[in-house]
């Protein structure tokens, strides 16, 4: 008898088809995104050995407009059949490339090389990243010199520093001055390779590409550039944003004893369900490497939004016999655009930061209430959800700030629309929040849904304001509300358009109390290629995607935040978490690692994540407490709270298939424990709020790996399980379920007291130490002042008036320093010196406060706000009062518990009432 | 009458005075401290309540933390542990955190809690007060009538009940002598089959005897005929046979046939068995993934090469499922179109890789027909139609007996649903003994009538027995079934006066958009949309002694938990489902209001309430 499965085939189809789909509902997708040999750019460049594929010389140097310019021309004639690895190389040896070389103030050097102007057509540079006001920091060269023989041509880059120009064949040097070794180098191991565009000669030509049922037409051919960048003296290298991995500096991707693995893929993806440890790209991308060593840092920004690949070389990796020490050669390859390169010197690793931050603009500075802990999840349903989970914060006295809601409290995932019945009076809503000083966000995504009853839509078909598709018409992708247009953001015009529709007449149903979240912005479309927008769809000015891809959400981003700064008449400062970015998103606002997960390995990658996004500008970033996909339990989600209470941007998020997390769902245990790490960040959020302005000033993240802090110990090099707050805290995660003991290495050079109990450790060495389920080690650096504020309110907005404790950590020499900004926490008036900022100077047992702001500044802000605790560790005991200065006011002395909060013991010795206004100049001393 | 309204006036008015004078200045040592704590702060030198340190009366309320638990600080803020109690005469007095003091927003009607100037709270007591004593009172009101109509209820569940438990022990003496008869009557049938069959042995030797005389006559005659005529004679008969197999085969395979054309079950195990094979695929993915997770070695990638392995694993599981009778040549052409079986999107149109795509997020069907929560429900369904067919068949069995007319095919099914089962009167309670005692004396009549020495067997009289043996079996199963569903029933706690008695059998529905919830206690609730139903969950327990009602094991939720509910009881005068909700995916919630638990104590408590802020005596009230 025959089987019925053979008699009934069709059932069986199904089944197949059932199979392939349920594999496709689970886990990261690693299929669905192309590797690097499935992108012909990529494979070519990375099969490349040294010097293997004809080189270019610089001929023609000179000083032009204060800058160096050069041709870039074939070595020597092309032979037939040079290479035969790269079926493309047989181009036309008149076109001749441009090479310019331009320095800027700081130590930083910028290298542009593009085709002749007289190409069939200008490759893409990626405007509005850079500042705009960048050209009048550009140092005027006065000369060049060239050794007698000529073979290249040397200048001015910085004090102490020159760059050099090789010229056959030519390669790029950054030297300090005096020295033959360079700090940085480009196309020392002639890797350097530019393809020009073309014209399709027949139509026997195929330039199109295929994957996985897309096809991209490729019009213009082949264009991927690709060359090779040396970090010199350099132990690690870091940045290149967005990977997830375990480790901060970034692994070898190529060579000896590296196991195969891909080149870390800049390409901004929406990963569902994304892996903890990959170079894999994910949902933004900036181009920007850092290396550090025990002699000096420096860095190398590539300013190029196409689909980048870039791989870091173990030594040897080229199978030379003597693999060269010291020196992280890295293999950069863009399938598109130009090469528009800047090479920052250092020395110090903030150096880097400075000089990136000095070409792409400093941090946004946030508005308190940002810096505070937001609440959030897919979804909080309607008018009577949020009114009971905001009730329930105070019924069990957590405090918190914002109220996150996600795509369903729209129409049918039109954004800037309301469901009618879920929340029928959004107003009323944001107002009851406001009353309790409190915030609210929506979600605003770029897909648009195509539907004409939909007045953006309307309005945006209308204008013709969409991205096209290969064909020329408005690009139809599937997201959220299903088939949807894509604004194209690149056009200025289309931003201000953007922008407008912010406004409050404009946006209905929200109010000044509302801010905004962009997702989706890489952008996400599920029907396309990679889960994105096909590379051939075109933008304004003709450009193609695969050329702007990479900062489509920034320009995203940006519309938004300037629509909210217009909303607010420039007086409000805009609120913008980003999931997507590029290059220069600090400007805008906030970003956040995505979709992560619930699990422990995630909460230990998300510290490394968060660190890179600091180092390479995004100070303002944090990663979803409690994990996005998924159920945590409860151990992981008071770890993740305790941790994440240190990050720069702390914000709870969960999937809508997960179950309720608030904070108090887990038993009276778990809500005291996760109360006390909310806790724990609201008392320190003048520090925060302090660091944020120095970020906004420096670009020196919030949250800094160790060797930013401590760039001459080596140990730390390497540390991406634990982090600065700043200069004064470092706090290491816990990363395991019931973990008993961890081994902290606290860096070289003071002591360390513990944040909870006062307990003083050694620098240099590795502690180990117990695990306390309260709290994680935390420890504030002996030499530092951190001020807090102790007093608990239902959020940051009630706590403007309350008074300060300074917890003042001495060092060997009983010395200590530390500083306080205040402004008013939402405007821009701290732009004309509105604010607060005094320095804390502890020494000879006097404590001095001293304005810091600039002399000639006007602006005032007022606050009468006092310190009414001081704590001292490292005093030696014997303290009997204290005595302020002027009015020679005495203040009580005593012995006094760290925190205020349970189990404390008395520790410190504690001003009592000192009641020294923050405003004013005072001295403290005791006696 | 005039004069009444302005005396009250007056009072209200001094009333008001006398609060807002009250509220006005509080004394330091008194701020914040509930009028039973007062003598704790009276000594000079006063003790953290936490026994941890000790504070001076110059300490109390100055703006410092000393205590730990706040115990100095009761009126301030200084404290995170404190808490501060506002005395909100005219209404109910409230202990509220000490992060409350002076943050800017009013808590205490009496505003109290807001002293330092920089902001004002009018004091709103008084109206407050009103509107709450005007809601308490209505509480009141309603507990008031629900307590009578919960007595009424309990006595009606007694009687139920006692009317349950008086049929049921009839029910069981009645099945011990139908048992009895049944028994008897079982007896006499095999002693008549006893007798038939010794009849039939006796007449077959007889004719083997009779056959045996007349062959040995034959033979003598003409021996050599028979093989040929036993041929002739045996053919048609095999044929006969042979044609009988056929038929048999046609026929089990056009039922193979109707099995594969019944496309859900068949379906079902089928995908069961892939999609088990696809979890565990995805279980192997994540697994590697987690091993991948950790640190790898120095410095290299070495998860990498786990996603290899895994790759390979990807290829066992498409070779394993092409193991599969038949499908190896559609797998297969989707193995040859992308070379990895596990994620073939190809070929579905863009706004299905678009579906498909968004549904990881949203775990939503993707593709029509491939849900598995449909096809898991049709599953259940189905399941459920196979219960309920074998049912129906057993009711049609008893059917046949025309003495349960009544007990007919829909009211068991409902039956199942909890509407309530109305046995036949005659049966049970009034005309039962007489009922019995004929069914004894037709018993008796039949066993009597019989006469088992007369030969042959009378065939009339032994089909009676048989019929009759058949009719009463049937009878005594379906009271044994009427049993079991009683001691069902019966084996549930109905609560302390079994005051849930009547919700055995009653259905609580609530329509909320386009969906209807129905939520049947001890049996189960349900989302219904149309046609299709969702099992919210089936009974499990009360819970929270006797407020809560839980129901779980639902119908499983795409990639999530089993469904769930939970419903709130609160005294109202109806039964009546009030609100559904579903806080977390698959997770539900309902509020029930029924006067079951209109309690006579809690109305005392009420009324202790009301009199508390009718007087404005502050008693201690911890709203936290």
């Amino acid at each position: 008898m025959p089987s019925p499965a053979d008699r009934s085939p069709p059932i069986l189809l199904r089944v197949a088809v059932l199979f392939l789909l349920l594999s496709t509902a689970s886990a990261w997708k690693k299929d669905e995104f192309r590797n690097c040999d499935q992108s012909p750019f990529c494979k070519r460049a990375r099969g490349r050995k040294p010097h293997s594929i004809p080189s270019l010389s610089a001929a023609d140097v000179s000083l032009s407009d204060g800058a160096v310019s050069a041709r870039l021309l074939p070595s020597q004639p092309l032979r037939q059949n040079t290479a035969g690895d790269d079926p493309e190389a047989d181009r036309d040896p008149s076109r001749i490339l441009l090479l310019r070389l331009s320095v800027y103030q700081g130590g930083v050097l910028r290298l542009q090389i593009d085709e002749d102007p007289s190409a069939p057509r200008r490759r893409f540079q990626v405007p509005d990243v850079l500042l705009p006001d960048l050209d009048d920091h550009r140092l005027w060269l006065p000369r060049l010199s060239s050794p007698a023989a000529g073979s290249s041509s040397s200048f001015y880059l910085a004090d102490g520093f020159e760059a050099v120009l090789i010229h056959d064949p030519f390669e790029i040097q950054v030297r300090r001055k005096g020295s033959a070794e360079p700090v940085l180098s480009l196309n020392s191991l002639g890797l350097f390779d530019f393809e020009q565009l073309m014209v399709k000669k027949n139509d026997g030509e195929d330039w199109e590409e295929r994957f996985r049922g897309h096809t991209d037409t490729r019009p213009h051919g082949p264009q991927s550039i690709s060359f090779d960048v040396s970090f010199h003296g350099a132990d690690f290298v870091y940045g290149i944003p967005e990977h997830a991995s375990s480790s901060l500096a970034l692994r070898p991707t190529s060579g000896p004893d590296v196991e195969h693995s891909e080149p870390y893929r800049l390409f901004n993806l929406d990963v569902f369900e994304y892996l903890a440890d990959s170079p894999f790209g994910l949902y933004g991308s900036i181009p920007f490497m850092l290396s550090h060593g025990a002699r000096s840092s420096s860095g190398f920004f590539w300013l190029n939004a196409a689909e980048m690949q870039i791989d870091v070389l173990a030594p040897g990796w080229d199978d030379s016999a003597s693999p060269a020490k010291g020196r992280i050669d890295t293999l950069w390859m863009s399938e598109a655009g130009v090469v528009d390169a800047f090479f920052f010197v250092g020395p110090d690793p903030k150096d880097v930061l400075r000089q990136y931050i000095g070409i792409t603009g400093t941090p946004a500075m946030p508005q308190e209430f940002a810096v505070a802990y937001h609440q959030c999840r897919w979804n909080y349903r309607d008018e009577e959800d949020v009114a009971a989970v905001d009730a329930a914060f105070d019924e069990h006295d957590i405090p918190y700030d914002v109220l996150w809601l996600d795509i369903e409290h729209t129409d049918g995932k039109r954004y800037f629309t309301w469901d009618r019945v879920l929340f029928p009076n959004p107003k009323e809503m944001q107002g009851k929040l406001a009353a309790k000083g409190r915030h609210m966000v929506t979600i605003v995504d770029p897909h648009i849904k195509r539907d004409d009853s939909f007045y953006i839509y309307k309005e945006a078909s209308e204008k013709g304001y969409y991205v096209k598709d290969a064909m020329g018409k408005d690009f139809d992708g599937w997201c959220w509300p299903g088939s949807s247009s894509y604004p194209d953001v690149l056009n200025p015009e289309i931003r201000e358009w953007w922008a407008e529709k912010f406004s409050f007449q404009s946006y209905v149903g929200s109010t000044p109390s509302l801010y905004i979240w962009n997702d989706m912005n890489e952008p996400s479309v599920f029907n396309g290629p990679e889960i994105t927008m096909p590379r051939d769809a075109i933008h304004y000015g003709d450009v193609e995607h695969r050329e702007v891809h990479n900062a489509y959400g920034y320009y995203f981003h940006m519309a938004t935040s300037n629509g909210l700064l217009k909303r607010g008449n420039g007086m409000d400062r805009p609120f913008v978490l980003s999931r997507a970015f590029f290059a220069g998103s600090q400007r805008y606002g906030t970003v956040w690692t995505g979709d992560n997960s619930a699990n422990w390995d995630q909460l230990r990658a998300s510290v490394p994540m968060i660190l890179t996004l600091g180092l390479t500008g995004l100070s303002f970033s944090g990663a979803d407490v409690g994990g996005f996909f998924g159920n945590p339990e409860p151990e992981l989600l008071v770890r993740w709270y305790q941790l994440g209470a240190y990050y720069p941007f702390f914000r709870a998020h969960a999937h809508q298939d997960t179950k309720r997390r608030e904070p108090w769902l887990f038993g009276e245990h778990n809500t005291a424990l996760i109360r006390e790490a909310v806790h724990v960040r609201y008392s320190l959020l003048p520090y925060y709020y302090t660091l944020f302005r120095e970020a906004s000033v420096s670009g020196i993240p919030v949250m800094r790996p160790l060797w930013l802090e401590f760039p001459a110990d080596k140990e730390t090099y390497n540390t991406g399980e634990a982090f600065m707050v700043g200069p004064s805290l470092l706090v290491q995660g816990i990363y395991e379920k019931r973990q008993k003991s961890v081994s902290v290495y606290l860096p070289m050079g003071q002591s360390w007291y513990n944040m909870r109990n006062g307990a003083a450790y050694t620098g240099g060495i590795s502690h180990k130490l117990e695990v306390s389920e309260d709290s994680i080690p935390s420890f504030q650096k002996a030499g530092t002042i951190v001020p807090r504020k102790d007093r608990f309110r239902r959020s940051s907005t009630q706590m403007v008036n309350d008074p300060y404790t300074l917890v003042i950590a001495l060092n060997g020499s009983l010395a200590a320093e530390g500083e306080l900004y205040v402004d008013d926490g939402k405007s821009y008036d701290f732009e004309q010196g509105a604010y607060i900022h005094r320095r804390f100077i502890f020494a000879d047992c006097k404590l001095t406060s001293i304005d810091v702001r600039p002399a000639k500044i006007g602006g005032k802000f007022s606050s009468d706000c006092v310190i009414e605790r001081i704590i001292l560790l490292g005093l030696p005991s014997g303290a009997k009062k204290a005595v302020i200065e002027p009015g020679n006011r005495e203040a009580d002395v005593e012995l006094g518990p760290l925190t205020l909060r349970g189990g404390s013991s008395l520790v410190a010795v504690t001003v009592r009432k000192p009641n020294v206004r923050i405003a004013d100049d005072w001295t403290l001393r005791i006696l | 009458m005039g004069a009444c309204l302005r005396i009250s006036l007056t009072i209200s008015c001094l009333l008001l005075i006398w609060i807002s004078a009250s509220a006005s200045i509080p004394s330091r040592e008194s701020l914040g401290i509930a009028p039973q704590d007062l003598s704790y702060y009276k000594s000079d030198v006063i003790k953290c309540k936490d026994g941890s340190k000790k504070f001076t009366k110059e300490q109390l309320n100055d703006e410092f933390c000393d205590c730990p638990d706040g115990t100095d600080e009761p009126g301030t803020s200084a404290c995170p542990q404190g808490k501060f109690y506002c005395p909100n005469v005219g209404h109910i007095p409230l202990t509220t955190f000490s992060s409350r003091v002076n943050d800017g927003i009013c808590d205490c009607c009496d505003g109290s809690d807001e002293y330092n100037g920089n902001v004002s709270c009018p004091n709103t007591c008084w109206e407050a007060g009103k509107v709450a004593r005007e809601k308490l009172q209505k509480k009141i009101a309603t507990f008031q009538n629900g307590v009578t109509i919960r007595k009424q209820e309990v006595e009606k569940a007694k009687q139920a009940f006692a009317k349950d438990e008086a049929e049921l022990s009839k029910l069981r003496s009645e099945e011990k002598i139908l048992k009895e008869l049944v028994q008897k009557l079982k007896e006499q049938k095999e002693r008549i089959e006893k007798a038939e069959e010794e009849e039939r042995k006796k007449r077959e030797e007889e004719e083997r005897r009779l056959k045996e005389a007349e062959r040995k006559a034959n033979e003598s005659k003409n021996a050599p005929e028979e093989s040929s005529h036993d041929i002739t004679d045996q053919a048609p008969e095999k044929l006969s046979e042979l044609h009988n197999q056929d038929a048999m085969e046609d026929h089990h395979d056009s039922a193979v046939e109707d099995k594969n054309d019944y496309t859900t079950g068949t379906e079902i195990s089928d995908n069961q068995v892939v999609g088990k094979v696809a979890n565990d695929h995805d279980d192997t993915i994540a697994k590697s993934g987690h091993e991948a997770d950790g640190r790898s070695d120095g410095s290299s990638f070495s998860h990498v090469e786990k996603q290899h392995v895994v790759e390979a694993q990807d290829n066992a599981v498409s070779k394993a499922n092409t193991d599969y009778p038949g499908t190896e040549e559609e797998l297969s052409s989707h193995v040859a179109e992308q070379g990895q079986v596990s994620d073939s999107t190809e070929g579905l149109s863009r706004e299905e890789l678009g579906r498909l795509v968004a549904s990881r997020w949203t775990r939503e069907n993707a593709a029509e027909g491939n849900d598995e929560v449909n096809m898991a429900k049709e599953g259940l369904e189905h399941d459920e139609d196979i219960r309920e067919e074998n049912h129906d068949g057993y009711i049609s069995d008893s059917d046949e007996d025309h003495k349960f007319e009544d007990d007919d095919l829909e009211d068991d099914q409902d039956a199942e649903f909890g509407e309530d089962h109305e046995e036949p009167t005659d049966l049970t309670v009034s005309g039962s003994s007489s009922w019995l005692d004929k069914i004894q004396q037709t018993v008796n009549n039949v066993l009597q009538a019989f006469n088992f020495f007369r030969r042959p067997v009378n065939i009339s009289e032994a089909a009676t027995v048989r019929k009759e043996y058949d009719d009463f079996s049937s009878e005594l199963s379906k009271i044994q079934s009427r049993i079991s569903r009683l001691n069902e029933k019966l084996k549930y706690d109905f609560g302390k006066d079994r005051e849930f008695y009547s919700f055995y059998d009653r259905c609580f529905e609530s329509k909320q958009n386009k969906y209807t919830y129905k939520v049947c206690p001890f049996k189960k609730a349900s989302q219904v949309e149309g046609h299709s139903s969702t099992q919210l969950g089936h009974w499990d327990k009360f819970d929270e002694s006797y407020r809560v009602m839980l129901f779980s094991n639902g119908d499983r939720c795409w990639n999530g938990p089993d469904r769930s509910l939970k419903v709130r009881l609160r005294c109202g005068l109806k039964n009546e489902l009030v609100d559904i909700d579903e806080p977390s995916r698959c997770e539900y919630v309902a509020i029930l209001s029924t006067p079951a638990l209109c309690l006579e104590e809690k109305i005392k408590e009420l009324q202790q309430k009301l009199e508390d802020m009718n007087t404005g005596q502050p008693s201690a009230h911890d709203e936290l």
